[in-house]
């Protein structure tokens, strides 16, 4: 992958929050690339700033010191153009209907009703949520409910998607689907993703760079290239001997941030 | 309907029923003998349910020179005029005042103290600057419903997830986006919820209002006060009942359209 443009640059990365009088360091002197069309999972223990790392990113927060490029251009304000976010807290809004909630951005950016409506449906159907177009988010489990988030993001057609673990409240299987969907939707337009997830299986199954982070203040431990090759079949993938000996190599890097900590 | 359900209904029936009764005999006892005066339950203060239906049928026939319909119609009026009023200019200022912090810290003792003021205290004041009319009741109403539905959405305002409006942020959305497909509809719910306690506030408000206000005004609230001057328990009596039907029909109307308007929530989902 190192061929490729890169399109995230991250550089010398620091975020310290105030906590009343004392500076509780979260992020410390973060650096890495992300490239064009990279599937990219940052993880790590919990509070290690894993997800404030993905929110700089998407200029949630600002960093305390450091800067990041998307594109060349340096990330602060308003979220960078052509970046979409999907959260791990349920944000579909739950007074519109499912296509209505599909629709959100094109009608932002005013892409007139015909051509919104075609999108809508194919999205729909990429999602296989055929027959709950006019349902409501209450109406559904909380697995459709992160499919309609996601193709809300995806139906704008984002160069960059930030993720920070959206299945992290589903179960296993309703998550191994949406670990499938996601793989071949991303396959057929290969967009650069940041996927922040506490789930190594997950970040394994997904990505194809794991960036390793210590416990906080979360600096970079290791980045690690996944070796598994693609399309991947996130079922079978898990029983292969490759998959065993991937988890193995970052497991035993994740552990040591485990045992240090609480 | 299910049989325990007709039986609920024929049991609340039956009260009903019981009560009228009960209500029509008493107060047809005499206590000592014939004398007028000596019940043992007077009809005099509480009158009787056949004294009621024929002055209910006396008012509301045209030989009066103001109906009981009429009379009914100007307290509905009034009502439905306080509440739209109140609930718009209500729902106004709670937005305003929700999503801009400044300018609700200025203003938060001035809103507090005028709330905690008894509006009934206000009826005079309102009374001698807008009139013996329709006009001072319908402010009267404003004046309590403007309160419930203010505080209702000015906390909506503020409880708006911010991470739907990152969301929709990232979709693209401008600021002015955001608040017509945000922070209005997020906000529209916790106003919603105040529709039903605000009719029923209107309401009151209106019957208040029609106490001082005399004949010009109208209403089943001049009913009552003009039934306590001449003494007429009957009169008085069938005004509550017309007040009630008229309370209970709006407070079901409402709750009918806020059913309609949030048909996106939980409670009123009906599952697939």
């Amino acid at each position: 992958m190192t061929s490729a443009r890169v399109r995230i640059a991250i550089r010398d990365l620091s975020k310290t929050y105030a906590a009343g009088p004392r500076e509780v360091p979260a992020v410390s002197r973060v650096s890495f690339d992300i490239h064009e069309g990279e599937f990219v999972a940052i993880v790590g223990p919990s509070g290690c700033g894993k997800s404030t790392v993905l929110n700089m990113i998407g200029a949630l927060i600002p960093p305390s010191e450091g800067e990041i490029l998307v594109d060349g251009r340096r990330v602060g304000g308003a979220p960078p153009a052509g970046v979409g976010y999907v959260f791990q807290k349920d944000t579909v809004f739950p007074w519109r209907t499912v296509e209505r909630n599909i629709a959100l951005g094109l009608e932002y950016r005013g892409v007139p009703a015909a051509a919104r409506a075609a999108r809508v449906r194919e999205a729909i159907a990429l999602a296989g949520l055929e027959g709950f177009e006019e349902a409501y988010p209450a109406t559904l489990s909380g697995g459709m409910r992160q499919r309609v988030a996601l193709m809300r993001s995806l139906v704008v057609d984002p160069e960059v998607l930030l993720m920070d673990e959206p299945f992290g409240a589903l179960d296993t299987h309703t998550k191994l689907g949406l670990h499938a969907e996601l793989l071949s939707l991303w396959a057929a337009r290969r967009q650069t993703v940041v996927f922040v997830t506490h789930d190594l299986s997950e970040a394994i199954t997904l990505a194809d760079r794991i960036v390793v982070m210590t416990r906080r203040p979360g600096r970079v431990k290791m980045l690690y290239d996944v070796k598994l090759p693609r399309p991947r079949d996130v079922i079978r993938l898990r029983e292969s001997a490759e998959y065993l000996r991937e988890y193995g190599e970052v497991w035993h890097a994740l552990g040591e941030e485990f045992e240090g900590g609480a | 309907m299910s049989r325990s359900r007709w039986a609920v209904i024929a049991w609340r029936l039956a009260i009903l029923l019981v009560f009228l009764a009960a209500w029509q005999y008493l107060t047809g006892i005499k206590a000592i003998s014939r004398t007028p005066g000596l019940y043992w339950i007077d009809p005099f203060f509480i009158s009787r349910p056949s004294a009621i239906a024929e002055r209910f049928l006396y008012l509301a026939s045209d030989r009066v020179r103001l109906t009981i319909w009429q009379m009914a119609l100007s307290t509905v009026q009034s009502t439905l005029w306080g509440f739209l009023v109140g609930v718009s200019t209500g729902f106004a200022a709670g937005l305003l005042l929700g999503r801009h912090d400044r300018v609700a810290l200025v203003l938060e003792p001035y809103i507090v103290a005028f709330n905690s003021l008894p509006r009934i205290a206000l009826v005079p004041l309102i009374t001698m600057v807008f009139g013996f009319g329709l006009l001072a009741k319908i402010v009267l109403a404003w004046t309590i419903v403007f309160f419930i539905v203010f505080f209702n959405t000015f906390q909506g305002a503020r409880s708006v997830d911010a991470d739907l409006v990152h969301s929709a942020r990232f979709l693209g959305a401008s600021e002015r986006q955001i608040a017509t497909s945000v922070i209005v509809p997020s906000t529209l719910a916790w106003t919603f919820a105040s529709l039903t306690p605000s009719i029923s506030f209107a309401l009151i408000g209106v019957v208040v209002g029609e106490f001082i206000g005399g004949e010009s005004g109208g209403g089943l609230g001049y009913l009552i006060v003009q039934s306590l001057g001449t003494l007429n328990a009957a009169d008085m009596m069938v005004a509550l009942l017309v007040l009630g039907a008229i309370g209970i029909t709006m407070a079901l109307g409402i709750k009918q359209i806020e059913a309609r308007l949030l048909r996106w929530r939980p409670e009123y989902q009906k599952r697939p």
